[in-house]
């Protein structure tokens, strides 16, 4: 029997209610629920999807209020802890960060909550949840790639009690964002109109809590069938005009769920109202369903988009229609548009739904679809492949020192790489045209990209992207926030806004080598990085084909690094950096693997050393097959990591080298990246050099490399010759 | 209207970090957007706000910012027109 993923619990607040009861309701009616503005004051008031919360906003930014609320109202029926927390949200903590930064707030402390990946640490913290916290961040796809996320941890056996939740605040950014860009409908949102004008801007939280069984548990109230990723490679924010990519999302989706397209009865389209996406999901849909379209409605003209909280807010929608026997109207669309050929649900209706295709799309070219089925039903779908590790092929770093060859040439004499390295030189492989519109983040992830294509023998373009990042595209952010406060919300640039998600560079990258599998951005201060590479091994197919990219960075900026991150604002010498790997699953021996062992929350979890030296086997495996550890200890966390380490070392014995990687790499939130291309090349060259490893060269004689990262949470990345 | 024409140039270049162009590069019927110079919609938008900031001169959707953008001279009659109306 195979391990099934059944949905369990529900929470949910949106504009058109909160909880079960009240989605249940709006079901029934179609309420639309979207006012003028009323958060913020604003020159332009639009209509907004908003939540009227019952306490004004204080330390905790609206983003974990909403998120904490959902992640409650779904464990409310569940005894004990999850085993992991996959989480989409773009915004984070932005709606308290732009107030703090708006007002010169200069104390690092106030902006704790500021990282998109603060979130599912919040909820982590208030739930006793000791897993791995994983937060996507690719914006409007975000809840439903974290869904994809969240199944394959139960497929794979390494999660049985999974909470995905996904959750975006209303905030200035955003609003005066969408607007810059001409994409709001004074109106509100009218999917698939023929007068659409654009989306309107809403707020949202949703949270599923996901168990694995393999028989229907009791208070099963729909199974998650399958998902599909995929990616545009086409433009930053457009869709594909004939939506290639959705149509892959959606046939994916639908091949992972074992069904076929007539097996659909439901459609929940992101119909956002735009005259871009509405038309590219519409072609998407024509081209899978011909004539035999299933019922179709997007819920967006009643709440608004809540962005990266849509994907699994309509999901939940869904497994109530499922449950109900409902599908819920198209609001606000009173004349559908012909050039669209699709014909949504105009009004509420009762009707038997079995199967739910759930649809979300976002800048970058995401795609994201996933398929849910009653709970009740035979699951036909195979068991998972089992996958092999994955083999480094390529890999590259970039550092203050330089690129990868000036960077280890120092690494291994054990002198510095910190320092900042010029933006001239940054983009002296990059063609002008490409990267006018760039700044420093996204210019590091093509710098390092074209460099691994340059330098890897062999290289193949990777089918796939996970990018991890700390802090995101902090230029763009800080431009973006100026020019608003300067003018009032009045002159933003469309620009900085697009370039300013998370997955931005990822997208770059995605256009660059014409990626089309899943693009993955994680976002989790000082292990995003190994949530890219987790996220990496669940989600790149089985087979020996198609190469992986996973890469790591993060930008320094000048006025806001030290205000998100404590371990820069604790160093006198500012460094940032990254590195990149391509990887394919190992058919045959040789050449050396990578994978990521061990990623558990350390807060509250007082034997999380006994746990990560169990997770990697145990004492006597970890002296047999480790022949150095690389440990990452951030400044901010240097007591309790420093502590973590010798517990490891005095419980393991383990008495070969120890390499404490940021006194050379810098502290950077995705230092992470780089180290692992220094491990890589230390196995490579089967030696730790003197200068690194005490007296004299320490030779490794077949042993691999452990990284290990410390501080709030425990990880263990493992790299060992094949 | 020649000064405003030369002036545009400037600030187009300038606002959309146009680095390998100058403003000899211009021929001001030649088809802006999607042309020559590389310039996408989101180019568009952007110089959009700058129009809006530096000349007062709205242009708030998709179907006149077709007609405006066409070239350089229908950009600089449009906000010569607009311009001298407020």
């Amino acid at each position: 029997m195979k391990a099934r993923t059944f949905i369990t619990g529900i929470g949910m607040i949106t504009p058109v209610g909160t909880g079960v009861h009240e989605i249940a309701a709006f079901i029934r009616t179609g309420n639309k629920e979207i006012r003028p503005l009323r958060l913020f004051p604003s020159q332009t008031i639009l209509p907004t999807g908003e939540i009227c919360l019952p306490f004004p906003d204080d330390d905790i930014p609206r983003t974990h209020r909403l998120a904490i609320i959902a992640a409650r109202d779904a464990l409310k029926s569940s005894r004990g802890a999850v085993d992991a927390i996959v989480m989409g949200t773009s915004t984070g903590g932005m709606s308290l960060t732009e107030v703090l930064l708006k007002d010169n707030e200069t104390d690092p402390q106030k902006y704790q909550y500021h990282a998109a990946g603060s979130v599912a640490e919040y909820i982590a913290g208030q739930t006793a949840c000791n897993g791995p916290v994983i937060t996507i961040s690719t914006a409007c796809s975000s809840g439903t790639a974290a869904l994809a996320i969240a199944l394959e941890l139960i497929r794979s056996g390494r999660a049985k009690k999974v909470l995905a939740v996904a959750a975006d605040a209303l905030c200035r950014f955003t609003y005066f964002g969408f607007h810059s860009l001409q994409l709001i409908d004074p109106d509100g949102a009218r999917p698939f109109d023929q007068d659409r004008k654009g989306m309107t801007v809403a707020e949202g939280a949703a949270a599923l809590l996901l168990e694995s069984s393999e028989n229907i548990p009791e208070n099963a109230c729909a199974e998650i069938l399958g998902a599909g990723l995929s990616c545009d490679a086409y433009h930053p924010t457009a869709p594909h005009p004939e939506g290639k990519g959705a149509y892959h999302a959606m046939r994916r989706a639908i091949e992972d769920a074992a069904l076929s397209p007539s097996d659909i009865d439901y459609i929940n389209l992101h119909g956002t109202g735009t005259r871009d996406n509405d038309l590219s999901e519409a072609t998407a849909v024509n081209r899978m369903f011909g004539n035999k379209k299933p019922f179709l409605s997007s819920i967006k003209g009643a709440m608004g988009h809540p962005l990266a909280a849509a994907g699994v807010i309509e999901v939940a929608v869904s497994a109530i229609c499922i449950r109900d026997g409902r599908i819920p109207a198209n609001t606000g669309c009173t004349r559908p548009d012909p050039k669209l050929a699709l014909m949504p649900v105009m009004k509420p209706m009762k009707h038997p739904v079995k199967t739910v295709l759930s649809n979300s799309f976002g800048f970058g070219g995401n795609n994201a679809s996933v398929v849910i089925g009653p709970a009740d039903e035979n699951n036909n779908s195979a068991s998972p492949a089992p996958k092999d590790s994955l083999k480094v092929i390529g890999c590259e770093c970039l550092t203050g020192a330089g690129r990868t060859d000036a960077t280890l040439s120092r690494f291994l004499n054990g002198k510095s790489c910190k320092g900042i390295f010029p933006m001239a030189a940054l983009s002296e492989n990059l063609p002008p045209k490409l990267v006018r519109r760039l700044k420093r983040l996204p210019r590091m992830a093509l710098s390092l990209a074209s460099s691994l294509q340059k330098n890897t023998d062999s290289f193949c373009p990777p089918s796939s992207i996970f990018w991890g990042t700390g802090w995101g595209a902090l230029s763009e952010t800080y431009d973006f926030l100026s020019k608003l406060f300067e003018s009032g919300g009045q002159f933003c640039s469309p620009t900085d806004f697009i370039g300013s998600v998370h997955n931005a560079a990822a997208g770059q990258v995605a256009m660059l080598f014409q990626s089309k599998g899943a693009n993955i951005t994680t976002t989790g201060g000082d292990y995003s990085f190994e949530q890219a590479l987790l996220s990496a091994d669940l989600l790149h197919p089985a087979g020996p084909d198609e190469s992986v990219l996973v890469m790591g960075a993060d930008e320094h900026h000048e006025k806001l690094s030290h205000l998100f991150d404590d371990s820069v604002s604790r160093v006198p010498e500012h460094s940032d950096g990254g590195g990149a790997l391509l990887l394919k699953r190992a058919d045959a021996a040789g050449g050396l693997t990578i994978s990521s062992r061990f990623y558990e929350r350390a807060d509250q979890h007082p034997d999380i050393i006994p746990a990560l030296i169990k997770g990697l086997g145990g004492p006597e495996r970890i002296d047999r097959r480790f022949g150095a550890v690389l440990v990452g200890i951030p400044a901010a966390h240097r007591k309790i990591g420093e502590d973590q380490l010798r517990e490891f070392l005095s419980r393991t014995g383990f008495n070969l080298p120890v390499i404490d990687y940021r006194q050379y790499s810098g502290e950077y939130a995705s230092a992470s990246a780089t180290a692992a291309v220094f491990g890589i090349r230390l196995l490579q060259s089967g030696r730790i050099p003197a200068p690194l490893a005490g007296e004299n060269d320490i030779l490794l004689q077949g042993k691999g490399i452990l990284l290990i990262g410390t501080g709030t949470f425990v990880t263990a990345i493992e790299l060992l010759p094949s | 209207m020649e000064n405003l024409l030369h002036e545009l140039k400037g600030k187009v270049i300038e606002t959309l970090n146009l680095i390998d162009v100058t403003p000899d590069d211009f021929q001001v019927d030649a088809q802006l957007v999607g042309g020559d110079l590389g310039i996408d919609s989101i180019d568009v938008l952007e110089l959009v706000m700058m129009i809006e900031k530096d000349y007062g001169v709205v242009i708030d959707n998709k179907e006149l910012g077709e007609k405006v953008f066409r070239s350089l001279r229908t950009l600089a009659d449009f906000i010569h027109q607009n311009r001298s109306k407020s």
